[in-house]
């Protein structure tokens, strides 16, 4: 569903490439999360698999880019819209301004897509419900706390049915209940099996809970690609400007002092940690 | 930061809200015209209470409208009529008050520009205290004007809000470094130099990621578009709008050509 | 000097009341971490530490001055306040000037206000770009550039609002040795913060808030192992007291070091069995 080949990226105007040579494969369905440092490409990645980049920051990209075997560099942002859906941090700046209430929000792209009217109506429906929004449907998007903004931004692109979500960050920017909110629609998504979803994250615990596949980005360079158990626990994170979560500190501080757990495996999230100290 | 971008709708269900946005454009559009254009003073007053008021009052808003208008136009009409009438160049005075006295002139100047203020402000609030920014917008991008244009027109109503309460922000995070703000005219004046900078360049990542927002959403693919909105529009809607928009030009045509017969 | 919050209720000009009845003492050289979730009351709160915000009904006071009574730029002699978002702050051409600022603005001569700035920017890492423009930086370098500004300015008292948002490992731990360095200086700090791990490392004492009320108050350890209360605030306790919890061990471990201490104590009996 993804295909990147050699790709290699530069901004307009800087000297070292964001992206360096970056090869990967994501079939249909997967659910791959792309964690680093700041700084290490992964919201240009995510700009990359949407189209901004090349198409709107401009600058220099080698090596060829496809998403659902459409080669994004030679083709319009206009033509990729509906094929591939991005979220990015800010949920405010994601509200297109030009609708009233937030059913009409979401009812946008497919506006601008020509979806007739009387078939909007019950993908609408199906996507408020989805993203837990149905009781907000005639409030307007403005009224809405980050958590449900976000959702909103979220419901606004799978409602156009795209083949790829790409998600930079949602979370950055809400208090620890928006996150948790977003997060349970993301796990729902990661539920269904159909949707291909490429998020970069910071969060190490969420992306263990979810995510098929996790790949490491460091400085614009893909060095480590794999299930999330062994990514995340890995020894050479702390050496890419990541930290493990507390649950993996602990279980290799227990480890030190000489303790031989049942389960070798060094724990991420929680049930994981649980598993591991009884 | 407020809740609603488009604060001045007044949700009702009335037959004056339920008029296509491009009857009600043209209803207070010829309101305007009348008021505007039609001879002689009190005419301009004639045009407010006989067409104005009424529409208020069938889409039931009166009771927010009229207080609405009269807060807007009071502080214009008050000094108007004082700087106007009092301070009307030679003139004959009708009042004197101790050293100053009421010329003729003037009041009559102040009578005609407050009647065509208050007209003016009237008309705007009506419109938008019944219509929709959305559903207007939706309206004139079927009738040729771009789908861009209309857009920047609706963003611009909410720009203002938001850029009151950043720059109240950027304000604050400049005091607490120390940046005085309180005190005389300069001293403020001096203080909202630092504003500038942030508030620019601030508002250009907005608009940037606004951008991709919007291009996510298929906003700038050509083909026709679709909408939820409905528009209720009939065809005895449209004869009104074309003699609305044919007594305009009349009374229009008729002005100018008073004005050139003079 | 200490920070006395006197039972002040605030209630925005909109009517909304942001405050009721908050009663709090912080002593010089404390390190305190507010809690909450969104619309809480904490940024309404420390807004009135710096005069930002004047209590409705109550008093506060910075050492002997009552903030109704000076102007929040003299005010911010004593309590340095670091925003949320560094666009909102960022006003000079050049990262130097813009460290400058405040020192300058505390009448403070150039050289001296260079000085200032210049240890300040090594303190965040970012001497090398004094010449840059600050808008040639990324967003949490920029917000590093913000926390250095307001360090610049020695002040006795500093707050930071969501000093970690947006912050890699190596940001946040940055922040953390920033944090630590003020501490042992006896400056008072104080912070708002999601971040409930970050809280639980550096900070001793907790104030967790919610509708505009102090919830609770009090040792780290105490507050942040209070799941039930902790979850009427929307906020889950840090992730090593669950660990704790969820094996049924009696601690609130903040540090590796003392889950790993809780935890062998627990299985040592076992052991000798």
């Amino acid at each position: 569903m993804i295909q990147l080949t050699n790709v290699t990226y530069s901004y307009p105007r800087a000297e070292t490439p964001a992206l360096h040579d970056l090869s990967l494969q994501i079939p249909a369905g997967q659910f791959c999360a792309v964690i680093g440092a700041n700084g290490a490409g992964k919201s240009t990645l995510c700009a990359t698999l949407a189209g901004f980049v090349p198409h709107f920051y401009r600058g220099k990209l080698s090596g060829t880019a496809k998403v659902a075997g459409i080669d994004i560099a030679g083709s319009s942002l206009a033509e990729l819209a509906g094929t591939v859906g991005l979220v990015f941090s800010n949920p405010f700046n994601q509200i297109t301004g030009a609708r009233f209430t937030v059913r009409e929000e979401v009812a946008f792209g497919l506006e601008n897509m020509g979806v007739p009217p009387a078939e909007m109506a019950p993908r609408i429906d199906e996507m408020l419900r989805f993203a837990r929004l149905s009781e907000q449907a005639d409030q307007s998007p403005y009224a809405l706390s980050g958590g449900q903004q976000q959702r909103l931004a979220i419901a606004s692109v799978l409602v156009m049915r795209p083949k790829v979500l790409v998600l930079d960050e949602p979370t950055s920017q809400l208090d620890p209940i928006g996150s948790r909110e977003v997060f349970s629609v993301l796990r729902d998504l990661a539920a269904t099996d159909e949707a291909t979803v490429f998020l970069a994250e910071q969060k190490l615990e969420w992306v263990a809970a979810f995510a098929d596949r996790v790949l490491v980005l460091h400085q614009g360079r893909l060095v480590a690609d794999g299930p999330p158990a062994e990514i995340l626990a890995s020894p050479t994170l702390s050496q890419y400007g990541l930290e493990p979560t507390r649950y993996t500190q602990a279980a290799r501080a227990a480890l030190g002092a000489g303790f031989r757990p049942q389960h070798p495996d060094l724990p991420v999230t929680l049930e994981q940690a649980v598993e591991f100290f009884r | 930061m407020s809740s609603t971008p488009f604060s001045l709708y007044i949700p009702r269900d009335s037959g004056m809200h339920r008029l296509h946005p491009l009857t009600k454009l043209a209803l207070v559009g010829f309101a305007l015209i009348l008021g505007l254009f039609l001879p002689g003073d009190w005419l301009t007053y004639l045009a407010f209470v006989l067409v104005i008021l009424p529409l208020a009052a069938w889409a039931g808003i009166l009771p927010r409208f009229l207080p609405a208008v009269l807060k807007t136009a009071l502080p214009i009409v008050v000094s108007l009529f004082l700087v106007q009438g009092l301070f009307w160049p030679g003139g004959t005075p009708i009042f004197h008050l101790g050293p100053l006295s009421l010329k003729q002139e003037g009041v009559t100047f102040a009578i005609r520009s407050a009647g065509r203020f208050i007209m003016v402000i009237s008309s705007f609030l009506l419109l938008t205290f019944t219509t929709r920014p959305d559903g207007l917008m939706l309206a004139l991008s079927r009738h040729g004007v771009p789908n861009s244009i209309a857009y920047v027109m609706l963003a611009t109503l909410q720009i203002v809000p938001r850029f009151q309460a950043k720059a109240n922000t950027i304000l604050d995070a400049q005091r607490s470094r120390g940046l005085e703000t309180e005190g005389n005219l300069f001293i403020r004046l001096r203080a909202l130099f630092p504003l500038i900078q942030p508030l620019l360049l601030g508002s250009i990542v907005d608009i940037e990621e606004r951008a991709i927002a919007l291009e996510v959403r298929a906003f700038g693919r050509a083909g026709p578009k679709t909408s939820l909105l409905m528009l209720h529009d009939t065809p005895a809607q449209r004869v009104v709008r074309w003699l609305l928009l044919l007594a305009s030009l009349a009374i229009i045509g008729w002005r100018v050509y008073l004005g050139l017969a003079a | 000097m200490n920070l006395d919050v006197e039972e002040v209720s605030f209630t925005y000009p909109g009517g909304v009341e942001a405050l009721r009845d908050v009663s709090l003492t912080i002593a010089a050289g404390e390190a305190v971490a507010i809690i909450g979730e969104n619309g809480a009351g904490k940024t309404t709160l420390v807004k009135h530490l710096n005069g930002l915000l004047k209590p409705t009904h109550g008093r506060v006071t910075i050492g002997d001055w009552d903030t109704r009574e000076h102007s929040v730029a003299r005010m911010a002699a004593r309590v340095g306040f670091v925003f949320q978002n560094p666009d909102d702050q960022i006003v000079e051409q050049t990262v130097g000037d813009e460290v400058a600022f405040g020192p300058r603005r505390l009448g403070r001569a150039a050289p001296d206000a260079l000085a200032d700035a210049t240890a300040a920017l090594e303190q965040v890492e970012l001497a090398a770009e004094s010449k840059t423009h600050p808008y040639d930086l990324t967003t949490p370098q920029r917000k590093l550039v913000t926390l250095a500004s307001v360090l610049a300015m020695h002040t006795p008292v500093v707050i930071f609002d969501e000093p970690t948002m947006g912050q890699d490992a190596r940001g946040v731990a940055l922040i953390g040795r920033i944090i630590e360095t003020l501490k042992a200086e006896q400056r008072t700090v104080i912070i708002i913060t999601h971040d409930i791990d970050f809280c639980a490392t550096h900070f001793e004492r907790v104030v967790a808030m919610a509708n505009g009320r102090v919830l609770a108050d009090g040792p780290a350890g105490r507050v942040l192992a209070r799941a039930d209360l902790l979850a009427t605030t929307n906020v889950e306790p840090p992730q090593l007291i669950r660990l704790a919890q969820a094996l049924g061990l009696a601690a609130a471990p903040l540090s590796v070091d003392e889950f790993i201490r809780a935890w062998t104590r627990r299985n040592e009996p076992d052991r000798r069995a």
